[in-house]
């Protein structure tokens, strides 16, 4: 007879209140002790709110019905009193920014142990453990509000773990941190499974950086589980072609695209099938292959942003961009890459007149910008922030079309109409943007931004909290837009985005652009921005950046050893 | 746009109660002199314990914000008080207000009241600038009331909303809206955008902050208050003296001595008052001596 599960999920529905639609649909999961579940789907499948339940977090704070059963340790979580639940289950959330309550770190790690009438030296005990465990001794007296967002995340992290559930769950908690500060969390994550046997639910969207870590994996859709994968071996080549393309990383996805039964999850995985499907590689043996790249088009480009010599430094002396020297022409689709505080964001401010120049200048269109207002300048310039919410204000969406024509005196040429058309807007316009996707509130952004005929779009992190179904979408929109010849500048830590859609890159540090040049020129050579399909294939076909390409050459390879067999 | 900032001298390693029980104090007493050189007192007081810890920069730009208001203050009182024995100005007959006079009296009261005002800005000055946000909460929380706590939290997102509101109008400048130039009726209705989308994050933010509180076990039961803050004798012998110079206060308060007659002619001055005053003003000074012995003499710093 099996053990009994840790958690346990019976015929599990719930309803958000006022809605007729079930959130959850029968779910049914069992979940042994020290597993690490990790949970997948798209936006809107589910996810979310089968944490929010397990936690305990609905319907006791959220509100609504739910029917069915959920047991810890055989125990109904509805027999236990909230302190007891919630001191068995710790819960991280996607957001560092609103799960941090106090200012200090200290006082932040030890607010759960107060909520939970610790006495002081237990208090004092819990706090040495957690922050000596997690690396936050040096920071307890740190300001929260002064720290960076992976540091933050880690904070809520540490403050959850002092509580000692045996139950973790994290709601994308890694969706808001730049690549270096993702993997040093799920690291930790890693850690505290591998080491400490904590039972694990980690719900994620971006599969490629986390899938390596799990034992298993559930896709959920329209609030049922659809696929449950369970790794016989952590590591292993465990992948099934069954999963529909959606779910699947890069590197799974390539190989499944060809038609393999046996799915690589990372890059030494699938580089230990490609040294095993084509010996001739192992045996360092010539092989040519080779990727056709389409180059950018010869056509005359129009100079739209001329910078010269251009310095800026903050009222407080710090000089943030140094000697920099760029030009955006007319059809560009350049990705501005770099660590945090390297000047990247900085450098979008400059352009869009948000921030003036020390020294230098800019020129839009032949025009001096230092003399020109943020909102002339927003006639020729779009940008595009980070958080669409930031910009959408209205409470529809063919309102906030209206809002942009209406505020630039645009004529109501017919022009608002194609635009909506063109970006599949039409069955949205009478909807609140707030009740949209993350990926559908972008596109109404980027939808009244080109209401104004921008000569040049400036995007800030444009793929932050996107799943890869809206990545792709906008991706997609992106070249159209760039192939009518908008210019784009887009500031980004997300690689395998550049590697897939921009055309040139510049890479920033320390306020100077290190280098700038053709994506395919740098990104190969490099170790940190190389994207996956470039280490899958390095020393086998240079400059394999997208999955198209990475395709192309692997159906050669494939080629070649039928023909030498 | 945090406000605390930790400083390396004493009055930042005082016992969070002990700091508090100062600004009390001192806020106390503004309230209950009248006399301008007992007030006088507590500003040099106030403004030397704020000098000690090293924010004088931050309280002059509380003071330029504050320079308007006292102004007006004085304007309004010369003006309308008009009970003074000392003409000092008799305006022409005006329309409504018929004659106005200014008196050397109501501009003297108009002074004194100004110089409460300043105590009590420095005082709220001294604590946003030296009191730990964290262990204020921890203070107030800990008499138990939920809606003290709350208030207290909801400072605690005002920084996150300034924040809030710089980005979002960086977004809709860029969108084209005018929020600085134009006409102030175009501006004003430029700005409602982000005050509205202000209020549906803040709202959000709002849900999303109480849902971490809830998750980390936040009303669940009785809390408890952790507390690594230890008693020095720097914080006995401070709590001595300022209360020493609140009960002198009180004193001179229920003696009258700490009353002033501005009206109808200024009264004349009693010097055992002012050195009353002189003690009370060297008392509460108390901690910006203790700093300065501190600074000098490192080996102080162990003993107390």
């Amino acid at each position: 007879m099996d053990a009994v599960p840790k958690l346990a999920i019976e015929d599990l529905s719930y309803y958000y209140p006022e809605t007729n639609t079930p959130a959850l649909n029968r779910i049914n999961l069992e979940i042994p002790e020290g597993q690490f579940l990790i949970i997948a789907g798209e936006s809107g499948s589910g996810k979310s709110s089968l944490l929010r339940i397990i936690s305990g977090l609905a319907p006791e704070f959220y509100g609504g019905s739910s029917q069915g059963r959920i047991s810890l340790d055989d125990v109904d979580i509805k027999q236990l009193k909230q302190r007891e639940l919630l001191q068995k289950m710790g819960i991280v959330f996607q957001n560092p920014e609103s799960q941090l309550i106090m200012m200090s770190v200290e006082q932040e790690l030890v607010f759960g142990l107060e909520n939970l009438g610790l006495p002081n030296n237990l208090m004092r005990r819990r706090l040495m453990e957690v922050s000596g465990a997690l690396g936050l001794s040096s920071y307890l007296d740190s300001f929260i509000p002064e720290l960076s967002g992976g540091q933050k995340q880690k904070i809520a992290l540490a403050s959850v773990l002092a509580m000692q559930p045996e139950i973790l769950l994290l709601d994308e908690p890694s969706s808001q941190l730049d690549p270096i500060a993702a993997q040093e969390f799920l690291a930790v994550v890693r850690q505290l499974n591998e080491d400490h046997g904590l039972t694990i639910i980690l719900v994620e969207q971006r599969l490629e950086r986390c899938c390596h870590l799990a034992d298993r994996i559930i896709f959920m859709e329209q609030g049922q589980i659809c696929y449950d994968y369970k790794v016989k071996e952590r590591g292993a080549n465990q992948w099934t072609y069954k999963l529909p393309a959606v779910f699947l990383p890069p590197i799974p996805k390539l190989f499944a695209g060809l038609g393999y039964k046996k799915l690589p999850m990372t890059v030494k995985q699938g580089r230990k099938i490609l040294h095993e499907d084509f010996p001739s590689l192992a045996e360092n043996k010539q092989v040519s292959v080779t990727v056709s790249k389409t180059s950018a088009g010869a056509e005359e480009q129009q100079n739209i942003v001329d910078i010269r010599s251009l310095y800026f430094s903050y009222p407080n002396g710090q000089e943030v961009l140094k000697n920099i020297d760029l030009s955006i022409n007319s059809g560009d689709f350049i990705a501005v890459m770099g660590e945090n505080g390297a000047g990247k964001s900085t450098l979008l401010k400059n352009i869009n007149g948000l921030l003036k120049a020390g020294r230098g200048q800019i020129k839009m269109l032949n025009r001096d910008t230092g003399k020109m207002t943020v909102e002339e300048l927003a006639a020729d310039i779009g940008y595009l922030p980070q958080d669409s919410m930031d910009y959408l204000f209205l409470p529809s969406v063919g309102e906030e079309l209206t809002y942009t024509i209406k505020n630039r005196n645009l004529p109501d040429d017919g022009f608002k109409e194609h635009i909506s058309k063109k970006l599949n807007l039409k069955p949205f316009l009478e909807c609140n943007p707030r009740d949209l996707s993350a990926g559908e509130a972008q596109r109404v952004v980027i939808a009244s931004i080109l209401l104004s005929r921008p000569s040049l779009l400036l995007l800030d992190e444009p793929t932050r909290g996107l799943d890869n179904h809206m990545k792709e979408k906008l991706g997609e929109l992106l070249l159209q837009l760039n192939s009518e010849g908008t210019a784009i500048v887009m500031v980004t830590h997300d690689v395998e985005f550049v590697a897939q859609y921009a055309r040139d890159l510049i890479l920033m540090f320390g306020g100077i652009i290190v280098t700038k040049g053709s994506k395919y020129e740098i990104l190969p050579q490099s170790t940190y921005y190389a994207p996956q399909m470039c280490k899958l294939f390095r020393n086998i076909a240079d400059g394999v950046l997208k999955a198209d390409e990475g395709k192309e050459i692997l159906a050669q390879l494939i080629q070649y050893r039928e023909e030498i067999m | 746009m945090l406000t605390y900032r930790e400083k390396d001298n004493l009055i930042y390693k005082l016992h969070p109660f002990t700091i508090i029980a100062f600004i009390i104090i001192v806020f106390i007493l503004s309230l209950l002199f009248s006399s301008p050189f007992f007030l006088l007192g507590l500003l040099l007081a106030v403004v030397s314990v704020i000098k000690a810890a090293g924010t004088l920069n931050e309280w002059k730009k509380y003071i330029k914000f504050s320079l308007t208001i006292i102004m007006l203050i004085m304007i309004i009182n010369a003006l309308f008080a008009q009970n003074g024995a000392t003409i000092l100005y008799r305006s022409p007959h005006l329309p409504l207000f018929g004659t106005l006079s200014i008196s050397l009296e109501s501009l003297a009261y108009g002074l004194g009241m100004s110089v409460r005002l300043l105590v009590i800005i420095s005082v709220f000055c001294l604590y946003t600038y030296v009191v730990n946000p964290d262990k204020s909460l921890r203070l107030w929380g800990g008499l138990g009331s939920k809606s003290v706590l709350a208030i207290t939290l909801s400072t605690r997102l005002f920084p996150l909303m300034i924040k809030d509101f710089q980005r979002i109008s960086e977004v809709q400048r860029c969108r084209g809206a005018k929020l600085y130039s134009g006409k102030m009726w175009e501006r004003i209705k430029n700005f409602l955008p982000i005050i509205s989308i202000l209020l549906i994050s803040s709202l959000e933010r709002a849900l999303q902050i109480s849902e971490s509180m809830h998750a980390r076990a936040y009303g669940s039961g009785p809390r408890s208050f952790y507390h690594k803050d230890l008693w020095h004798p720097r914080d006995f012998l401070i709590l001595i003296v300022s209360a020493g110079g609140l009960l002198l206060g009180i004193w001179s308060y229920l003696k009258g001595w700490s009353a002033y007659a501005y009206y109808p002619a200024l009264a004349r001055y009693n010097l055992n008052e002012i050195i009353i005053a002189i003690i009370i003003s060297i008392s509460l000074m108390f901690p910006a001596v203790l700093n300065w012995g501190w600074m000098l003499f490192p080996s102080l710093r162990s003993r107390i």
